[in-house]
């Protein structure tokens, strides 16, 4: 990528020098009056010569045009790598996009956002809501603080947290007994808004594609 | 006698006036603006567009004018009909 964005300005360098070394000057216009005065022998009259002049001094005027016409074809040179750059930036962009969400198809779920409501006892991964009980929602928030502390909590110290307890009078296991019952409201009703769905006075069904499903 | 140094005298006087009557035109130039200017001049020495050159390049250049070439020489005859084209540059250098 970074290759690419050096080449467009590289390009673009060279096609500015060029522009600027192959734009003639107000010399130019001077240089062929000279010329047209040295190669025709019957151009010696001062008004002849006076009309030599004043092609050249209309062609040095014309340069101060020709100045500001580089200037601007300068300007959307400028614009035209900017805009380059940022298509080749929006490229890559995309391509890397479409690969994290082919990874994400392939993952199932991938949580971008997690709300814990206390007042409605509900916790929303992504845009799904789910209820949970009081104590789930104790464990949960408690397992996010730690997460934002990037702590690693012990079955005994989140027994410790919830119940208020110093963490060495508290027992692993029910700590263990705490994330268990986490993992079974949260995960029932996970899959079944994911997986198997209920459909209401239908019965039951899996919310997949059904060109997903392969057996063998 | 008589006749023999009238003779030589005119045979001096041609042979000077030979010298004399040798004059080349010009073309000059100055840069920045583009002036140009079409002269006639006087040369002295040999009567080549080479003399006319080395002759010129000096005088012109004190004044700030570069030679661009010299169209020819000439004697007397062709004067006359070169000093309207050459204006104030006529003989001037």
């Amino acid at each position: 990528m970074v290759a690419g964005i050096a080449a467009i300005v590289v390009i673009l360098g060279i096609a500015a020098v060029l522009l600027f070394i192959n734009l003639p000057d107000a010399n130019a216009f001077n240089i062929r009056v000279e010329r047209l005065f040295v190669e025709n022998d019957t151009l010696t009259g001062n008004a002849e010569i006076k009309l030599l002049e004043i092609l050249a001094q209309s062609g040095t005027a014309f340069s101060d045009t020709l100045a500001s016409y580089r200037f601007v074809i300068f300007v959307l040179l400028i614009f035209a790598t900017a805009l380059l750059i940022a298509a080749v930036a929006f490229l890559v962009m995309l391509i890397a996009l479409n690969r994290r969400m082919g990874r994400i198809e392939r993952q199932g779920i991938e949580v971008n956002s997690l709300l814990i409501s206390r007042d409605q006892k509900s916790v929303y991964l992504n845009d799904f809501e789910f209820k949970l009980t009081d104590a789930a929602l104790e464990t949960l928030s408690v397992l996010a603080e730690a997460r934002m502390d990037d702590e690693v909590l012990s079955g005994a110290e989140i027994e410790g947290v919830i119940s208020g307890r110093d963490a060495s009078d508290c027992d692993e296991a029910a700590g263990a007994t705490r994330i268990k019952r986490l993992r079974d409201t949260l995960g029932n009703q996970l899959v079944s808004e994911l997986l198997i769905k209920n459909i209401a006075r239908k019965g039951y069904m899996l919310a997949i594609d059904k060109s997903v499903i392969r057996m063998v | 006698m008589k006749n023999i140094s009238f003779s030589l005298l005119i045979f001096c006087l041609s042979a000077t006036f030979a010298q004399a009557a040798c004059y080349a035109d010009y073309k000059a130039k100055q840069d920045n603006p583009l002036r140009l200017h079409y002269g006639v001049t006087e040369v002295r020495g040999d009567c080549t567009v080479s003399a006319a050159e080395a002759q010129l390049r000096d005088g012109l250049a004190r004044d700030g004018w570069q030679l661009l070439n010299v169209l020819g020489v000439f004697d007397d005859s062709g004067l006359e009909e070169r000093r309207d084209s050459a204006g104030e540059f006529y003989l001037r250098y």
